[in-house]
């Protein structure tokens, strides 16, 4: 008789934990025998800097059957459409790029890379292939009140206050989708005697059993990480950035502009994020302490944030850099920080998040004979995605001329550099990055945020060998100039984000 | 520019409405906003769906004249071929404005640089209408316009209702038309929406129920019949364009 996979337990109550509790109860509503249980900790207070996030979220929350509407009044949230990368190359005034969240116009048509380079190379890759650049430098939202709430004009993830979002799915998961939300601190973890885990106590609760257990504990990574004893697998010599100072900085009036991308700015030992949600900009310094003392970089923080910052508090984050080993070991599965973490450069923490309790919810083992399988294909894809997360967020560092510091140096020091990103970069001497060279199914970033980072960052192919096969200028010059029409009519139509946000709080949008 | 003022009978004694303007301003909208309490009689030749206001991204109910902005279909030299005009039309120039003594009173304004309006003593061929007699009393044309506006002011407010019922029925989805004309030209028919037959089928007991007893079953199906009046327009289109 097999042992069917019913009780769902997840430990933990930040946005990892409901947003997992979230998926599987909506995946498997209609089978009442599947529970999910969710146990928080009531003294342990969530970490809570996730603010930036993937278009993949729109999906999450659509599969959820959340309204964007509710959730955008109740999170503070705003629109994201990419990243402006500022001081990376060379750390002067107009120093920047975008990596913003469209391809590449005529991306499936033609390789515009060497055409670009050939005639255009003069104009920024990411204006000159990509409207949405232009839409952020004019403050502009990525969709207008009439559009459909899910829908877009422009493709747009969203910013957000990662302390709200984790009460508003909690309050969705336990009204609308059936789990059990249980107040409890995790005294001991009880194992079978396959070393499976039969159940948890908690102070408060008493001893909880489950089928499979979900561990959302952040940082303590107390199931799979203590209990179960999965290594950690540190990448700081890698990716460098080992703290973080945040402060929360107040919008000078109420109707300032909101910026509808996220900004990261170069510094001398690591870089700036600034992410404006509705009423406040969420800024932090994540930096090296091998290359600054934290002083120096709270000073640097408080010139980053101007005359405001000495009303405000600061706040130091430790961060290390890597993963577990595995993720998925006997009946537990790690999501969150308790599976590991890195510099939030491209907002990957969230996005793992959600990749991962999509696999659960939708792969969800039927019973204890086949976990193991699950467990296996779980651990192969997900340690597939962490490598080439670290190999892309590597990839912002090793092409940039700063030497105001040793942390750039260092970066750029072949030691450093994954051998994966090594040869990507040799074939990209002589030929732009492709979708042959991302052929698996389980890819986090296509080739096009490839290019957006190379080009950006002032990559040159080789001119002798991309003059060869320039056969399609008609097609190219065609697309450039779809992508200065693209640019006019997205500017004549699109509202200010601040406006928009407002008729969001104040109209909403419809579902359809 | 419209200049809404509040119409005073002492200030506005002397002018004159020129109906057959008013008509002919309407030429250039495509589509006009529409009440619950006219479906009957707008479903004779128009379709009527829903759309959003640009402001406010919230639906109204709206008849189409034509394909794209300011083509409309059903005026032809200045002339509407139409046996019925919506109230929103024949109301011009007039507005309700809020009462200054209470955002619940509404008093009658007029737009003082609508082109329909003509002062008595000019020496108009066209038909013209006073507003205020010798006495200073309304006219019936003015007393018309009155009644015409209380209807749209009760409509907006049943009509909104109306909406957010079947909006909330999930009953709203976008039309999905891609028409080609007689001339080979091409339009997508973006930005209107109609009734999802299929989920009105599949409605439960108790939400049928519910629109019956709110008198919405009429107008739902007189919405679903009236979009057939898009290949009238289709057709009224193809004539116009070979010069009918």
């Amino acid at each position: 008789m097999s042992h069917a996979i019913q009780n769902i337990v997840i430990v933990g109550g930040g946005t990892a934990g409901w947003i997992t509790a979230g998926r599987i109860a909506a995946k498997h509503k209609a089978n009442p025998d599947i529970t999910v249980t969710l146990i928080e900790s009531p003294s342990i207070s969530i970490i809570g800097v996730g603010e930036g996030t993937w278009p993949t979220m729109r999906n999450t929350l659509m599969k959820m059957g959340i309204s964007e509407t509710d959730f955008m009044r109740e999170c503070d949230a705003t629109f994201k459409q990419g990243a402006k990368f500022a001081k990376w190359v060379d750390g002067t005034p107009n120093d920047f790029y975008y990596h913003p969240l469209m391809l590449p116009q005529g991306f499936n048509k033609v390789d515009l890379p060497p055409y670009w380079q050939t005639e255009f190379g003069h104009h920024s890759f990411s204006d000159a292939v990509c409207f949405q650049e232009q839409v952020c430098e004019q403050g502009l939202a990525p969709k207008l009140i009439t559009t459909a709430e899910y829908a877009s004009v422009a493709n747009y993830a969203y910013h957000l206050n990662a302390g709200k979002f984790a009460e508003f799915l909690k309050k969705h998961c336990v009204k609308n989708l059936n789990v059990t939300h249980i107040l409890g601190d995790v005294i001991s973890v009880n194992s079978a005697d396959n070393g499976d885990i039969k159940s948890v106590t908690t102070q408060q609760q008493g001893e909880i059993a489950g089928d499979l257990f979900v561990d959302c504990t952040g940082f303590a990574s107390l199931l799979l990480g203590q209990h179960l004893q999965v290594p950690f697998v540190d990448k700081s010599n890698v990716l460098f950035i080992d703290t973080a100072i945040a402060a929360q900085v107040p919008y000078e009036h109420e109707d300032s502009p909101i910026a509808s991308h996220t900004i990261s700015t170069g510094q001398s030992a690591g870089w700036i994020w600034d992410i404006g949600l509705v009423h406040r900009r969420g800024t932090g310094y994540v930096y090296s302490s091998k290359h600054t003392s934290h002083d120096q970089a709270e000073q640097v923080l408080r010139n980053y944030i101007g005359t405001a910052a000495k009303d405000l508090s600061f706040r130091k984050i430790p961060i290390s850099s890597g993963h577990r080993k595995l993720f998925w070991k006997n009946n537990c599965v790690a999501v969150g920080l308790s599976a590991g973490f890195l510099e939030p450069l491209e907002a990957s923490a969230l996005v793992l998040v959600e990749l991962s309790a999509e696999m659960i919810a939708e792969q969800l083992p039927a019973c204890r004979e086949v976990m193991d399988i699950t467990a296996k294909r779980f651990n192969e894809t997900f340690l597939y995605r962490w490598d080439r997360i670290v190999d892309f967020l590597k990839l912002h560092y090793i092409l940039s001329k700063r030497s105001d510091n040793t942390f750039w140096s260092d970066n750029r020091n072949p030691d450093t550099i994954p051998d994966s990103l090594k040869e990507l970069m040799q074939l990209w001497r002589y030929r732009s990055p492709s979708n042959c060279d991302f052929t698996s199914n389980n890819e986090v970033f296509p080739a096009a945020s490839y290019q957006y980072v190379l080009y950006g960052m002032g990559f040159k192919m080789d001119s002798a060998f991309i003059k060869q096969p320039l056969t399609e200028q008609r097609i190219a010059a065609e697309q450039l100039t779809q992508n200065a029409n693209a640019i006019k009519k997205a500017l004549a139509m699109l509202p200010k984000n601040r406006e928009l946000m407002k008729k969001i709080h104040e109209y909403g949008f419809a579902t359809v | 520019m419209s200049n809404l003022i509040a119409l005073n009978q002492q200030a506005h004694q002397a002018i004159r409405i020129n109906t057959q303007t008013v008509e002919a301003q309407a030429s250039q909208l495509n589509m006009v906003p529409v009440v619950l309490s006219e479906f009957l009689k707008l479903a004779v030749q128009f379709p009527i769906g829903f759309t959003k206001n640009k402001d406010t991204g919230r639906f109204v109910c709206v008849a189409l004249f034509g394909f794209q902005e300011s083509e409309n279909l059903f005026v032809k030299n200045q002339h509407w071929d139409a046996l019925y005009l919506p109230l929103q039309i024949r109301r011009q120039p007039f507005f309700l404005g809020n009462s200054e003594q209470s955002d619940d009173q509404f008093v009658v304004c007029i737009d003082s640089s609508h082109k329909s309006i003509e002062q008595k003593n000019s020496d108009a061929v066209s038909e013209t209408e006073a507003i205020f007699d010798r006495e200073g009393n309304a006219t019936p044309y003015l007393e018309n316009v009155k009644a015409i506006l209380a209807e749209l002011l009760n409509g907006e407010a049943t009509t909104q209702v109306f909406i957010k019922t079947l909006a909330e029925l999930k009953l709203l989805q976008p039309m999905q038309l891609e028409i080609t004309f007689a001339n080979g030209e091409s339009t997508r028919v973006e930005g209107i929406y109609t009734i999802n037959e299929v989920r009105l089928q599949n409605l439960s007991n108790d939400e049928i129920a519910g629109l019956h007893q709110q008198n919405y079953l009429a107008p739902i199906y007189t919405m679903i019949a009236s979009i057939g009046h898009i290949y009238g327009l289709v057709d009224r289109k193809n004539k116009r364009s070979a010069g009918e």
